[in-house]
């Protein structure tokens, strides 16, 4: 059974910040459920959190794995435990559930790569080594970070007016460093900002708003230990870190239930396509995103029920403010269902209001507008409800099937919502669903 | 919001400038922000300008249309049509929505915009779409100017005679004339002298329908139009009139250049095309491969009424021309009239037709067409004789040319009547034998030909 001294472990620390966090953590009081195996130690740490993170150190390698938002490598909890381990605190017992869980994950995975491997010599898994790049890119991100904030604090201080000659070249340069530094989605934003500039009278006050959003970006990032978990995993995944697959399959929230898939967006791209599926639960009412992408060219995966079916699964929650994001795992075919229920204007644009405050920067919506008739809106279009309120639709959007559909009558629509407006996925011809596409 | 435009305008001049000011903003936000600066203030601004929006008010939602919908098919015709509106077997729609029709099925509302983008540019599925889209067709016409065509579905009134569009007027005009072609002459007799030649034009072809000794008066005044294109539809209408005095004078003038004598039929062409002669739509420039005087001929036995010959004159000689001069302008007579006795007899004595066998074909009681094909087959390249026949073709010649193409192995010549037969095979046909025969990846015209009859066997299966 492989031990480590302390010594061994204070050097995996990723830096020294670590070491001194973890050891003022190497205490067993503050831990529950702790306990070692030929494999494995674990156990239960309370943080600021209610729920107190899990955390994992598999032997072998050694691995890590823990529900921290920390995106150190490995955590100031993994160190710990091992600090433990190595001065003999850590008694052996019976792997906890939740622990042996994630080995036998992580032990099938490492299986399938090594058949990977097996096709493509050269190619070795290297636990270190792929621990050395997240640390790497922690203090990437750290840095990139620190640069947007200064940049943005000098853009406000010396003024914004000069932007629409400099401003797009200069806001596409600092994308492209936001890549460099491995935050993508920062990156992102900041090409959104940049595509404002200089649209139509109001553009001042749309970049102004942008570029607030991303300060509250960095800010937050900042402070990602004092704000609440939930928060910091919305923070983090804005940035742009990714959950792996299998620790939202293993960890995030679990709902089951009959899904009523309200619809779909296409969004093709020359590198990659993006397909959102929103989805809402029948019994729990809960709504879900399941994204998946397609590289240039290939073909995404199909649906697991066409817009207007139920789908009873199993949804695993990727972590995060806004529970959104999920993994759909089917547990049975797919199911004809009658037309959903479904909201007003007014109620509509409450319950986006309402994800606003659990994630300042949500910019997609699902909504089912029920009862709603079409509407011109000046050269657009808009859906009135019952009452005489009425939701812009996004321009552009080619609404003719729908129109065609209503013939002038009050019908259901789910679609996407965002500041810009309402965009259809699909609508009910009194009880079948059409797609529109 | 109250203080919103002070941040814009002091991160426009920047701060150093223009200190921000955070006393303009509601006080929730104040409270908020503690000692933040203009960056958290704008978030804050920002999130709670989103989170204070508010419906849109003051909208008139679009009148409703009125009327009951036909019920749908089931999912899997849906889905088919759905596939059709791609552009996989596109071909097959027309046939799709007269089936559907035939049996009392609607359209799903939804297909109706591609149909109509499908339709606008070809006037044959036009009645079919605007029948499919029943009270939604005026309602979406309304809504969008490229699909006025689908107002053709409302044609009482006169107010579209008066007021509408052209393809309002045209409609009115063609109903009326259906129901009523004296009023319907009455009504054209009127606006005639304010039209625009195109319309005028475009009017006078609906005269086809119901055309009767009634409507000679008028087309005469027609032969003195303006445009020329008129004064040649006219002509051509006139010919079509039975015992019309533009048919007396085409007969005179083809009796005074020719003589039937002793089993011979001498000619004497023409030397000049006369005034009058123009006037009834003789052109005088001739077409190429064919003499001056000749052509002039040919244009005068070509509008002259058949009945001014014998059947048996076909069996004579000719001299003073070539007989192909007579045969071809028989042929075009013969077409024109519809005459299937001088067809047969055309098609029997192997007459030159100028191109219009298939013409003549298609003239003959489709009950001759089988043994007429027979006949005419070595002659004659298959798939243009059968081409112009309208479909869907009686189950007999469809069973027979099925036949055939069973027969021909995987002979590249065979391409194109398989091509034509997959769509022209009627609907009690589609099981034929061939369908069941095995077919290579190499057979490519066998493989489309069987692909093209079965997706049209299950189109009418899921719409029974």
């Amino acid at each position: 059974m492989a031990g480590w001294d302390v010594e061994q472990v204070l050097a995996m620390a990723p830096d020294a910040a670590s070491a001194k966090a973890a050891q003022g953590l190497a205490r067993p009081q503050r831990w529950s459920e702790i306990g070692s195996s030929e494999r494995a130690l674990w156990g239960l740490c309370q943080g600021s959190g209610k729920k107190p993170y899990q955390t994992v150190v598999d032997r072998s390698g050694p691995a890590f794995r823990c529900s921290c938002p920390s995106r150190k490598f490995p955590c100031k909890h993994a160190l710990a435990l091992m600090l433990l381990a190595a001065v003999g605190q850590v008694p052996e017992r019976a792997e906890a559930e939740w622990a042996s869980s994630w080995l036998e994950d992580r032990a099938s995975r490492a299986e399938k790569s090594a058949e990977k491997a097996e096709r493509k010599p050269g190619e070795v898994a290297d636990p270190l080594a792929a621990q050395q790049r997240v640390t790497r890119r922690a203090d990437r991100v750290s840095a990139g970070m620190a640069e947007l904030q200064s940049w943005l604090d000098d853009q406000v201080r010396r003024g914004l007016g000069g932007f629409e000659q400099r401003g797009y070249g200069e806001l596409s340069r600092l994308a492209a460093r936001m890549v460099d530094a491995q935050a993508p989605g920062v990156a992102g934003a900041v090409r959104r900002a940049a595509a404002v500039v200089g649209r139509g009278h109001g553009w001042p006050g749309e970049l102004l708003e942008e570029l607030s959003l991303i300060h509250l970006i960095v800010s937050a990032h900042a402070r990602l230990g004092e704000i609440p978990p939930r928060l910091a995993d919305t923070v983090q995944s804005r940035i742009g870190w990714t959950v792996e697959t299998a620790r939202v399959l293993a960890e995030g929230e679990k709902v089951e239930d009959d899904w009523l898939v309200l619809g779909r967006v296409i969004e093709p791209d020359d590198h990659l396509t993006v397909r959102r599926l929103w989805l809402r639960g029948s019994s729990t009412g809960r709504l879900a995103l399941i994204l998946n992408f397609a590289a240039g060219g290939r073909q995404l995966d199909p649906l697991p029920a066409r817009p207007g079916e139920l789908v009873p699964a199993v949804l695993s929650y990727y972590p995060g403010a806004l529970p959104m994001r999920a993994l759909l795992t089917q547990t049975a075919h797919r199911l004809p269902a009658p037309r959903p229920g479904g909201l007003n204007a007014k109620q509509a644009l409450a319950s986006y209001v309402e994800s606003l405050a659990a994630d300042p920067w949500n910019e997609r919506w699902p909504l089912v507008l029920a009862d709603v008739r079409p509407a011109r809106n000046g050269d657009q279009w808009a859906f009135v409800d019952s009452a005489g309120d009425a939701l812009e639709v996004l321009p552009g959007v080619d609404l003719w099937q729908l129109l065609a559909v209503s013939a002038g009558d009050p019908i259901t629509v789910a679609g996407e919502w965002n500041r810009a407006g309402f965009k259809p996925m699909t609508c009910w011809h009194g009880d079948r669903p059409v797609v529109l596409s | 919001m109250r203080g919103w435009d002070g941040l814009v305008s002091s991160a426009l001049l920047g701060t150093e400038r223009r200190p921000a000011r955070f006393d303009d903003l509601p006080p929730a936000i104040q409270e908020q922000l503690g000692d933040g600066n203009l960056l958290d203030a704008a978030a804050l601004a920002t999130l709670y300008k989103r989170a204070g929006r508010t419906p849109l008010e003051g909208l008139t939602p679009l009148p409703s249309t009125h009327g009951e919908d036909q019920p749908l098919p089931r999912p899997a015709a849906i889905r088919r049509l759905a596939a059709m509106l791609t552009g996989f077997q596109t071909t097959a729609l027309g046939e799709w929505l007269r089936a559907a029709d035939a049996k009392g099925w609607g359209v799903p509302p939804e297909h109706l915009p591609a149909l109509a983008d499908y339709a606008r540019g070809r006037a044959e599925y036009r009645p079919l779409v605007v029948k499919a889209a029943g009270r939604r067709a005026s309602w979406l016409a309304d809504l969008n100017p490229d699909w006025r065509f689908l107002h053709e579905a409302v044609v009482e009134g006169n107010d579209h005679w008066t007021h509408g569009n052209s393809t309002q007027r045209r409609s009115w005009l063609r109903a009326r004339r259906q129901a009523d072609p004296a009023a319907a002459l009455e009504a054209l007799r009127e606006v005639w002298p304010t039209e625009p030649a195109p319309a005028r034009l475009d009017f006078l072809g609906l005269l086809t329908e119901n055309l009767s000794a009634a409507d000679e008066e008028f087309l005469e005044q027609a032969l003195d139009d303006r445009s020329k294109e008129v004064r040649r539809a006219a002509a051509g209408l006139l010919a079509r009139s039975p015992g019309s005095q533009y048919g007396e004078r085409m007969a005179q003038r083809v009796r005074s250049h020719l003589i039937v004598s002793q089993g011979v039929i001498a000619v004497d062409l023409p030397t000049e095309v006369t005034p009058a002669m123009e006037r009834d739509g003789i052109d005088p420039q001739p077409q190429d491969g064919i003499g001056k005087r000749a052509w002039w001929f040919r244009q005068l036995v070509a509008a002259a009424p058949l009945s001014t010959f014998e059947l048996d004159d076909l069996q004579l000689d000719v001299e003073g021309c070539s007989p192909e001069v007579l045969q071809v302008a028989w042929s075009q007579a013969a077409v024109r009239e519809g005459s299937a006795e001088w067809a047969r007899a055309l098609l029997l004595a192997n007459a030159r037709t100028g191109g219009r066998v298939a013409e003549l074909l298609r003239i003959l009681p489709p009950d001759e067409w089988v043994p007429a094909v027979e006949l005419l087959r070595t002659r004659v390249d298959i798939a243009d004789l059968v081409g112009g026949l309208p479909v869907p073709w009686p189950p007999g010649l469809a069973t027979s040319i099925l036949d055939q193409l069973a027969k021909a192995g995987t002979a590249r010549t065979a391409a194109r009547l398989a091509s034509i037969a997959a769509r022209a095979v009627p609907a009690e046909v589609l099981d034929h034998p061939i369908t069941r025969e095995p077919t290579g990846e190499e057979d490519t015209w066998r493989r489309r030909l069987v692909e093209t009859l079965n997706f049209r066997r299950e189109l009418y299966e899921e719409l029974s």
